[in-house]
């Protein structure tokens, strides 16, 4: 049996409960064992290290030792969570391993970089493989046309990501369509959502969210996924304000990417928390 | 024989189409053969700018589907192999006053390098006679950053810049900026640093879109994120940006995670944060913000993250203290260097 430790990030235990519920029933469904990372700590969601670079590094070492005295890789479904670990960890092996470490050994840690992080998108791909999944599709969503919307972290920097081609990454839409989906193209698949700046630069970030919304509708899309919760809490919670900003009329849902998965897998739209969503879910999963 | 379609797009001053070219594939071509190539053999009145064909000058960015790369270093064969595809769609670079088809116009962007005076303004103590030295580990800092080549590829992709550029700088001015501001040898880094903050340092979005697309490897998110902490670090410290950061500081010291329900105040404060009332009740509806949860219990580790938090800090510190010591014995002539005492 696969088996991770599981890193699930400050937002799904808030904002987006539900993905935390998606995420479990999904795994639980495909046999994938989920333990999360006992006393894990937010990863500082790309801001940390604007305020203090050492302290974003420190707890970022934690986490991932964390999961190294599990003898487990990380498993993340966050892309900024991704992101900062990856992040710490390419420092960490590039010689920030000396200066963490004696602090790390106090607590009866270490890291050593035995454990990988990887993205729950990665590894339903790289470790669960999609010929598998497809076997395990129960209700394929068969005609609906799904954006599938990567946000930034999960691809960039790629000198740190690296899963795949950032420029043309295709991960998403070759899941979507092993869930029976089809992915549809759209301009703003590869732009940014906007969350990180949604204090210091409120205006801009409504103009992205609504954007990609619109893009995703011209597209023809009947709703957008995305691996990462931020971007789909900003693409759902700013939706009335994203449309305003873009002289938007139509509405479109955002799906948390392990949702698409788990409505294939045949669980309700009720057990996967989309009644949580602000946009209403109804209109895609209307005759299915 | 194979053949290759090139979608450009062309302006003539006033009006803009796309205009498609077909060349004969040939192997181990750049995009930037195929321009000339057009140029010479197709369409003479093509206009696009390229010149050292060593990705030294930077020239020649374009973009190719919707992507800013240097057209000399970007081999045609990995485009068509990146796109699946025998038709490529060339176009100007984003972000940019566009003069002629795939020419634009650099005279605005040179105006607003100079906002943040992209210069050396040396330390009073450098003189024609003990000259103006730095350790190498000084160098180091600004090695890096002095590889720009003022391409222009990170600004043609530039989200914040595409949203709005009047209140924000190209990414390769602020890399510039930091260039200037760790350079051990200049006397004015406030000066940079608070013209970086005034210039929208804290409007980056994160996307980190420049870091992808820089030729030359350069950081520029990085470099962002470096001013601010050091705009921090330099009592600059009246921003929502700085609140919004060090609110996650204060989070993880105190229970470990992020409190999102208090986010907003402590970010904007209770008066600016009372125009989000909607948006909260929005969420409230739907269970997404609890009210419940806006007073967390601590992991019950966070006294050993707050104690590895200060201890890594500690060691950083011993560790540029001493890299601080070589420095001071490199440049200054009256402390004998390492390696003239070991004689």
């Amino acid at each position: 049996m696969m088996k991770y430790a599981f890193f699930p990030g400050c937002v799904l235990e808030g904002a987006s409960q539900e993905a935390y519920t998606a995420t479990t029933k999904v795994a639980q469904a495909l046999g994938i064992e989920l333990v999360e990372i006992p006393g894990w700590t937010c990863c500082g969601g790309s801001h940390l290290q604007d305020y203090d670079k050492t302290a974003a590094l420190a707890v970022n070492a934690r986490n991932i030792a964390l999961a190294e005295k599990m003898g487990l890789p990380v498993l993340t479904v966050c892309n900024t969570c991704t992101l900062m670990l990856r992040e710490a960890k390419h420092e960490l092996d590039n010689g920030a391993k000396e200066l963490v470490n004696p602090a790390l050994q106090q607590a009866g840690l270490e890291y050593t970089g035995t454990s990988p992080v990887a993205h729950f998108l990665w590894m339903l791909i790289k470790d669960y493989g999609l010929d598998k999944l497809k076997k395990k599709v129960k209700k394929p969503l068969k005609g609906m046309k799904v954006a599938g919307y990567y946000g930034c972290h999960i691809l960039r920097p790629p000198h740190i990501m690296g899963f795949e081609d950032h420029a043309n990454p295709h991960s998403l839409e070759d899941l979507i369509r092993a869930l029976g989906a089809e992915p549809v193209p759209f301009d703003a698949r590869l732009k940014c959502c906007g969350f990180h700046s949604v204090f210091t630069s409120k205006e801009d970030t409504m103009k992205a969210t609504g954007t990609i919304n619109l893009s995703a509708l011209e597209g023809g899309a009947d709703c957008t996924v995305t691996p990462c919760p931020l971007c789909q809490m900003q693409l759902d919670m700013y939706q009335p304000e994203g449309k305003r900003a873009v002289n938007a009329k139509d509405d479109i849902p955002a799906l948390h990417l392990t949702q698409l998965i788990g409505l294939a897998l045949g669980y309700t739209a009720e057990e996967l928390g989309m009644k949580r969503h602000i946009v209403n879910t109804g209109i895609l999963l209307a005759g299915r | 024989m194979r053949k290759i379609t090139f979608k450009i797009h062309r302006f003539d001053g006033q009006k803009s189409w796309i205009q498609e070219y077909t060349l004969d594939h040939q192997p181990g071509k750049t995009i930037l053969w195929a321009l000339i190539q057009i140029k010479e053999t197709l369409d003479p009145s093509l206009n696009f700018t390229a010149s050292c064909r060593h990705a030294i000058c930077g020239a020649c960015a374009v973009r190719v589907n919707g992507q800013a790369t240097l057209a000399c270093e970007t081999p045609l064969d990995k485009m068509l192999k990146r796109w699946e595809s025998d038709t490529l769609i060339l176009e100007p670079l984003q972000n940019f006053k566009l003069i002629r088809d795939l020419v634009v116009d650099w005279e605005p962007k040179a105006e607003r390098l100079a906002e943040l005076k992209p210069w050396l303004m040396p330390k009073d103590e450098f003189n024609k006679e003990s000259g103006c030295r730095q350790s190498p580990e000084d160098f180091k800092k600004i090695n890096k950053n002095s590889d720009c080549i003022l391409c222009g590829c990170c600004a043609s992709e530039c989200n914040k810049l595409s949203g709005n550029n009047s209140d924000f700088l190209e990414p390769f001015v602020f890399a510039k900026a930091q260039r200037f501001v760790a350079d051990s040898r200049d006397k004015n880094p406030v000066e940079r640093l608070s013209a970086a903050i005034n210039h929208g340092a804290w409007k980056c979005q994160h996307c980190q879109e420049c870091v992808a697309k820089c030729p030359k490897g350069l950081s520029p998110a990085e470099d962002i994120s470096n001013l601010r902490q050091e705009a921090i670090a330099k009592g600059l410290v009246e921003h929502s940006g700085v609140r919004h950061a060090k609110a996650f500081l204060d989070d993880i010291k105190k229970t470990g995670r992020l409190n999102e329900g208090m986010m907003a105040v402590k970010t904007d404060g209770l008066v600016k944060s009372i125009g989000n009332i909607p948006f909260a009740l929005r969420l409230m509806s739907k269970g997404k913000l609890n009210p419940a949860h806006m007073f967390p219990k601590p992991i019950k580790e966070v006294a050993e993250v707050r104690a590895i938090i200060l201890a890594v800090k500690e060691s950083e510190k011993a560790r540029n203290i001493a890299i601080a010591k070589r420095s001071e014995a490199h440049t200054n002539p009256d402390v004998q260097r390492p390696k003239e005492a070991a004689k």
